[in-house]
């Protein structure tokens, strides 16, 4: 039942108005015409009970005479005659009864032999004194009255009357009722199917625009759809395309900050890769110069060789993260452990600078099948927030491992918190599907996008003692492929 | 057997009752000395000739009616007034307290009365002053004799009726069966063709009736005697004869409506409402023609 209704409110209006209707129509003629027939079977009635009734009392006129001196002849003369006398009363059958039922006479006397008694078929009829019976099955009212003469008993007039005309008539009524209330159903139906479905239109336009929206491609009403329209829906249009325009202006400016963010994260990340360059290289030139100086001094060239060599490797590593994280085809690539070490380096810098100790705990299994690109951005984005927020020679703590069937990454500082609306924006699971405004939370927004394309939660919390707690939570069995990266 | 084609005499009756003109009606009235015999009757103011009828054949249709009365009263040239009662014992009270100049009477009551009264006329039917007397039941009954019909519904259509009570009555005594025990019960229709209704409704098992009405009926309306069938014809008797009281019959009113009768096939009028009548004629007649109708009376009378 429940779900019958549900399914009728998910019909569209353009049918549930005109069914309304219809139900509606249906019901008040089904009223309308159990009234009418309830009143003209009264009428009828009335009318069969007059008319009877002046029947009978000429019937009874007529024979009393006859019953006295039980003239059966004259009976039966009388109501042959008689039978077919009276305009609007169509006699089947009559019969005059004694006192005891018994037939004196009857117009059909093979069907009422005189001297027997009155069938019960006919005598039952007739209970607790009633004097006229309708059997509308059959087509017949069957009506009694009592003969007396002197306020003596004589006997019992008893008639079979034909009222097949009478419920024709009825049956009659009932069809013009019937076909006439059906005719106005369906043209009422008809017309507020009409009329609805023209009212809603502009409902189904908004609709189809939003509908688009969903899919990205969120457009403003032309103004040939509405027009010169007033009233509710024009205004409803209007402040649509208001919200369109507001929206594009959000996501031009979104767009902007994000390309601003991207500018300003190359720019840390070439001066942290100038550094880590710059660092060994100071140490790579004051080699050189000792080897040049000292080159006959073995045990110098290779002390400075071996610094030369560290120093490289330095830069090699600085140069391989870089690769690893930014070069082409990363995202889609399962997460190995290394994906994650790889960001001590891209971070070192800012921890080097501010002195920061981090703290590293990485426990993935070797190949996880989640994709490593959107998971190595929310990780960096996050520890550089980190970095940033930390005081300086504070901890900064990294975990990464597997536990219930979920990547778990944990980022924690000994910061001032998290401010509120960023906590908001960080943990609105990528349902505000615009980037911030303000290109305030830019970063916690990413994160939230980012690890919302992946089916995952992100929680922040604060520290005893002080400081955030960020953790990224995602199902092993996530979506394998980044959707939207923004 | 009296003569009984009337037309062979009819121009010489016809001239007389042409010739016939009220002061010789009353003078010839008035020498009969009838006015002591008839207290009711004021013949010197009266031009009227009142002739009775009885429901012997079918007094129902108007028409028939009216076309007598035109040939009587042609015939008589007076206005004739036919008087109908709904009893044979009415209409022959009336004509033997000389309340009517005439009236078509049954054999029975003729023979009853025959003291009191005088033959006029005897209508010919089928070329015979005589007529029978038929019982009849419902079509599909298989009753095969009187004794059959014990325990019916019975219609009669008379009391003073020949063909319609008193040939059944002398039926059932000649059995040796009395109809009040025979019959379980019986009732009086008044009208042969009411009898014939009577059965053919199933209103009575049996009937007796005028076999003259019953085939006259048959060809008029024989939907209603087709639901009924003869089961036993009496002998041949005297046909209801028109009579008038005995102190009128050699009155010139009662010669005039004799000659008119037996000269009726001669005149158009006549002879249209002879066809009606499904009638030849009429003839003179003689009380002889009756004897049979007698002898019934006499038998039924002996049994009480």
């Amino acid at each position: 039942m429940s779900r019958l209704l549900r399914r009728l409110r998910a019909w569209p209006i353009t049918v549930k108005v005109p069914l309304m209707v219809v139900a509606l129509m249906v019901a008040v003629s089904a009223v309308l015409s159990n009234q009418v027939l309830q009143r003209l079977a009264e009428t009828q009635q009335r009318h069969l009970e007059e008319l009877t009734g002046a029947y009978l009392d000429g019937l009874s006129a007529s024979v009393v005479p006859h019953v006295l001196r039980e003239d059966i002849w004259e009976i039966f003369d009388q109501l042959d005659r008689t039978r077919h006398g009276y305009v609007g009363v169509r006699a089947v059958h009559t019969l005059v009864a004694s006192v005891q039922h018994r037939v004196l006479a009857a117009s059909d006397p093979r069907l009422y032999p005189t001297q027997q008694a009155v069938p019960a078929a006919l005598a039952g009829r007739f209970q607790d004194g009633v004097a006229l019976v309708q059997d509308e099955t059959a087509g017949r009212a069957f009506i009694r009255r009592a003969l007396s003469y002197q306020d003596r008993p004589l006997g019992w007039i008893y008639a079979e009357i034909d009222i097949q005309s009478q419920l024709a008539e009825r049956r009659e009524v009932l069809l013009a009722l019937v076909l006439t209330n059906a005719a106005l159903t369906l043209l009422f139906a008809g017309c507020g199917y009409l009329v609805v479905r023209r009212m809603i239109r502009p409902i189904d336009t908004l609709a189809e625009h939003l509908h688009r929206g969903r899919d990205g491609r969120i457009e403003a009403i032309p103004q040939s759809k509405f027009g010169a329209r007033h009233g509710e829906f024009g205004r409803l249009f209007r402040r649509y395309n208001a919200l369109v325009r507001a929206l594009d202006q959000k996501e031009a400016l979104a767009a902007r900050l994000a390309e601003e963010e991207k500018l300003a994260s190359l720019g840390r990340l070439a001066s942290g890769m100038a550094h880590e360059i710059n660092n060994p290289l100071g140490g790579m030139f004051t080699a050189i110069d000792t080897i040049e100086r000292h080159d006959d001094d073995p045990a110098v060239r290779r002390s400075s060789l071996g610094l030369l060599k560290r120093g490289l490797i330095g830069i090699r590593d600085v140069v391989r993260a870089t690769l690893v994280t930014y070069k082409s085809g990363a995202a889609d690539r399962a997460l190995r452990p290394s994906d994650l070490d790889d960001l001590r380096v891209l971070v070192r810098q800012e921890t080097a600078r501010r002195g920061l100790t981090l703290g590293w705990y990485n426990a993935l299994p070797p190949d996880l099948e989640l994709p490593a690109g959107p998971i190595r951005q929310a990780a960096l984005n996050l520890l550089l927030n980190a970095c940033a927020a930390s005081p300086n020679n504070g901890p900064v703590e990294f975990c990464a491992e597997v536990a219930e069937d979920a990547l778990v990454i944990v980022v924690a500082d000994r910061g001032p918190g998290l401010p509120e609306d960023v906590a908001a924006i960080l943990q609105s699971d990528g349902r505000d599907g615009a980037p911030p405004a303000e290109g305030r939370g830019l970063g916690a927004w990413m994160v939230s996008h980012l690890v919302f394309g992946l089916d995952g939660q992100v929680r922040a919390s604060p520290r005893e003692r002080g400081g955030t707690r960020i953790e990224i939570r995602i199902p092993l069995a996530a979506k394998g492929v980044l959707r939207d990266v923004a | 057997m009296p003569r009984l084609v009337a037309a062979g005499a009819a121009p010489s009756h016809r001239s007389a009752v042409r010739s016939y003109d009220r002061r010789r009606f009353l003078s010839g009235l008035a020498g009969a000395g009838s006015l002591t015999l008839l207290p009711g009757r004021a013949w010197a103011e009266a031009d009227e000739v009142r002739f009775g009828l009885t429901p012997v054949f079918l007094s129902s249709d108007l028409e028939l009616l009216a076309q007598l009365r035109d040939y009587l009263s042609t015939a008589l040239e007076r206005p004739v007034s036919l008087v109908m009662r709904r009893t044979y014992q009415e209409i022959t009270a009336l004509l033997l307290s000389g309340q009517l100049d005439a009236a078509w009477i049954c054999g029975y009551p003729f023979i009853q009365y025959r003291a009191r009264l005088s033959l006029l006329a005897v209508p010919v039917w089928r070329g015979k002053p005589l007529y029978q007397s038929y019982l009849i039941v419902d079509q599909g009954r298989t009753a095969a004799d009187i004794l059959d019909l014990r325990g019916d519904i019975h219609a009669y259509s008379d009391p003073d009726s020949n063909s319609g009570y008193l040939v059944t009555q002398a039926a059932l005594a000649e059995e040796g069966e009395e109809s009040v025990a025979f019959f379980r019960k019986s009732f009086f229709t008044y009208s042969h063709r009411n009898v014939v209704r009577a059965v053919a409704s199933g209103l009575a098992e049996s009937g007796s009736v005028d076999g003259y009405v019953w085939e006259v009926m048959s060809e008029i309306e024989p939907a209603l005697t087709g639901r009924t069938r003869v089961l036993r014809k009496s002998e041949w008797l005297g046909f209801p004869p028109v009579a008038c009281a005995k102190g009128l019959a050699e009155t010139p009113v009662a010669a005039a409506i004799s000659a008119a009768l037996t000269t009726m096939g001669d005149d158009p009028l006549g002879r249209a409402a002879l066809d009606m009548l499904r009638l030849d004629g009429f003839a003179p007649g003689a009380p002889a023609l009756f004897d049979g109708i007698a002898q019934k009376y006499d038998l039924v009378r002996s049994l009480g």
